[in-house]
């Protein structure tokens, strides 16, 4: 074939290119660009495609326990194996996905198992499609733009307090009936916590309220809850946390703890929190996509189920993680865990 | 029943000497090879089992971050206490002594599982060398599960641990396993192993019983019902019980 014969091809191309960036331009400035090259190249892939296409989903999970959210890593008769109630979730959305991608290999998931303040950065680097740990999604807290929730799939979180001194709980049980004696006002918690030394997880929204409302305290970071336990140096009055990870705690670990309680027993709650799945914001087929399947979740009981079963029954972890606990990627986890150390937040009262 | 109750070394002879008498001598040969294997195999893993246990306040040490209980270390402390039982030097096994009687086939899967029970020490190493975390379930059960499972899947014998009333539904015992395990439990504790033909001749089946020591009793014992340190029941059991078997299942011809 001669250049002559080719000229009428080419004129044809260059056409269509034409034609093609006009109608790019013509939407440009209306905010249907990336929908207009989903048009032009129908096979432009998604994030729920290309989790399809990859076979797996990696999902990130706190190496720090938050049980019964997420439980220590164990041996089990099966291998290395992580179990809790964050897990069962990431199980159910494998199984979503598998129905959803239809192909015969199921969605399988990779858990990487890292320390708690570097999911926010892994997930932002685009290292995981999503994070979950009993991640409080009605938290305003610097350094995480780019960052979406999904629906919650717990909403009875909040923001407790456990301490190993009754004189401690009883002093705080003390402003709270002075005052209205049935919440736990901010103010008031400020006056009953003037003074104390008060531990919180590096990260997590309990250090966020803490700075936010407490002032007076002498406010000590920890690397993780096991960390604040074993704290000597300073020694902890008291230890904010998830309300629901506290709980479970001095129910079954740490017995010489205790919760502060209003006076009707019930517990004191600093704030209320929804636990949700993390995702990055662009993403928000896959965010849509895990909105619809909580909703499934929650209309059909199941997640009530969920949340039952993990905090409510007795139950041997082990077992769990032996029987329906996941496998996780050795080499994703830090080389050796550490519970880390506990420091002041610094040199003076907050 | 077909089942030889075996006293020790005393009774393993014997049963080489009756299945010589009973059967063509090949096939005394091929048994007695493949029986003395099994046993040797049983014996390993018992030995890794009692590692474990013996470093098994290390590995749940919660202050202790990197606990230097490597995969060598563990191969090392396994031959030791593996010589110890058998007198056999796994370091040395091809230039093991005439004196000390190791078939073939020994000398092949021996090497074979210790090289499986490594890698199970190797692999746990992320969860063994966390601190701030006490109990890890990395104990001999399930040490042995894996240890075994990754041996079988490579080799044409396999090795199981099972009990009556297993914590784990996967250990429960085949219908044979059972009727040995429910045997064993009505006799006293011994030193010894039940041996026996399946398949018309064609499998051998090795039954090596486990007994309650007073280390087992820390999750296992008494008082009978309340919760372990993993949060499952106590059994009630004492020190000399039965606790389980591990057992050998050996095509006698090649698969």
């Amino acid at each position: 074939m001669g250049l002559s014969d080719r000229l009428p091809i080419l004129e044809k191309l260059v056409g269509r290119l034409i034609i093609a960036l006009l109608l790019l331009m013509s939407l440009v400035g209306c905010g249907l660009i990336v929908d207009g090259i989903g048009l032009i190249h129908p096979l432009a892939r998604n994030e729920l495609d290309v989790i399809c296409a990859r076979g797996h989903i990696r999902v990130g999970m706190s190496v720090e326990p938050f049980q019964p959210f997420v439980f220590p890593a164990i041996y089990t008769d099966e291998g290395l194996r992580v179990t809790g109630l964050d897990v069962e979730l990431v199980r159910e959305i494998s199984s979503a996905l598998s129905q959803h991608c239809g192909s015969n290999k199921p969605i399988v998931p990779t858990l990487h198992l890292i320390r708690f303040r570097n999911l926010f950065i892994e997930l932002t680097e685009g290292n995981l499609d999503l994070f979950v740990s009993s991640i409080s999604a009605n938290v305003p807290a610097p350094g995480r733009i780019g960052l979406a929730y999904s629906s919650p799939y717990f909403d009875t979180g909040g923001i407790g307090g456990i301490t190993a001194r009754p004189e401690v709980a009883e002093r705080i049980g003390e402003y709270v009936r002075r005052s209205s004696g049935k919440a736990a006002d901010a103010n008031v918690m400020t006056s009953a916590f003037s003074g104390l030394t008060v531990a919180v997880q590096e990260g997590t929204s309990a250090q966020i309220y803490a700075e936010a409302n407490l002032t007076g305290i002498k406010l000590v970071l920890c690397d993780s809850l096991p960390a604040a336990f074993e704290s000597q140096d300073p020694p902890i009055d008291l230890i904010l946390g998830k309300l629901p990870v506290l709980d479970y705690t001095i129910r079954r670990v740490r017995k010489d703890w205790q919760l502060l309680r209003l006076d009707s027993g019930k517990p004191l709650v600093m704030t209320r929190e929804q636990y949700a799945i993390v995702t990055d914001e662009e993403n928000y087929r896959l965010g849509r996509f895990l909105n619809e399947l909580l909703f499934r979740l929650d209309e059909s009981g199941r997640l009530d189920d969920m949340r039952r079963r993990w905090l409510e029954e007795n139950y041997a972890y082990p077992r769990r993680a032996a029987t329906e606990g996941l496998p996780f990627a050795a080499e994703k986890m830090p080389q050796h865990y550490d519970q880390g150390q506990c420091r002041m937040a610094d040199n003076r009262s907050r | 029943m077909k089942q030889v109750w075996c006293a020790s070394m005393v009774g393993i002879l014997a049963t080489f000497a009756i299945a010589a008498l009973i059967t063509s001598t090949s096939w005394a040969v091929d048994r007695a090879e493949a029986e003395e294997t099994a046993r040797l195999l049983a014996k390993l893993l018992k030995a890794g089992r009692l590692v474990i246990e013996q470093n098994q306040q290390l590995i749940d040490d919660q202050h202790k971050g990197d606990k230097g209980f490597t995969p060598e270390v563990f191969e090392q402390q396994l031959v030791q206490e593996f010589r110890q039982q058998t007198s056999i030097d796994l370091a040395k096994l091809q230039s093991t002594p005439a004196s000390i009687t190791v078939p073939p086939m020994a000398k092949e899967l021996l090497p074979a599982f210790l090289l499986a029970s490594k890698e199970v020490v190797r692999d746990a190493q992320v969860v063994i060398n966390q601190r701030g975390i006490g109990y890890k379930n990395f104990i001999p059960a399930t040490y042995g599960s894996q240890a075994a499972a990754r041996f079988s899947k490579q080799s044409h014998v396999r090795l199981k641990q099972t009990t009556l009333g297993p914590r784990n539904p996967k250990n429960e015992p085949d219908d044979y396993e059972s009727s040995v395990l429910k045997w064993l439990s009505g006799r006293p504790k011994a030193d010894a192993y039940v041996s026996e033909l399946t398949d018309q001749g064609q499998t051998l089946r090795v039954v090596m019983p486990i007994y309650y020591v007073p280390a087992c009793l820390t999750c296992h014992g008494e008082p009978k019902g309340d919760l372990d340190i993993s949060g499952y029941p106590k059994e009630g059991h004492r020190e000399g019980d039965l606790a389980g078997a591990i057992t050998v299942t050996a095509p006698l011809t090649q698969p």
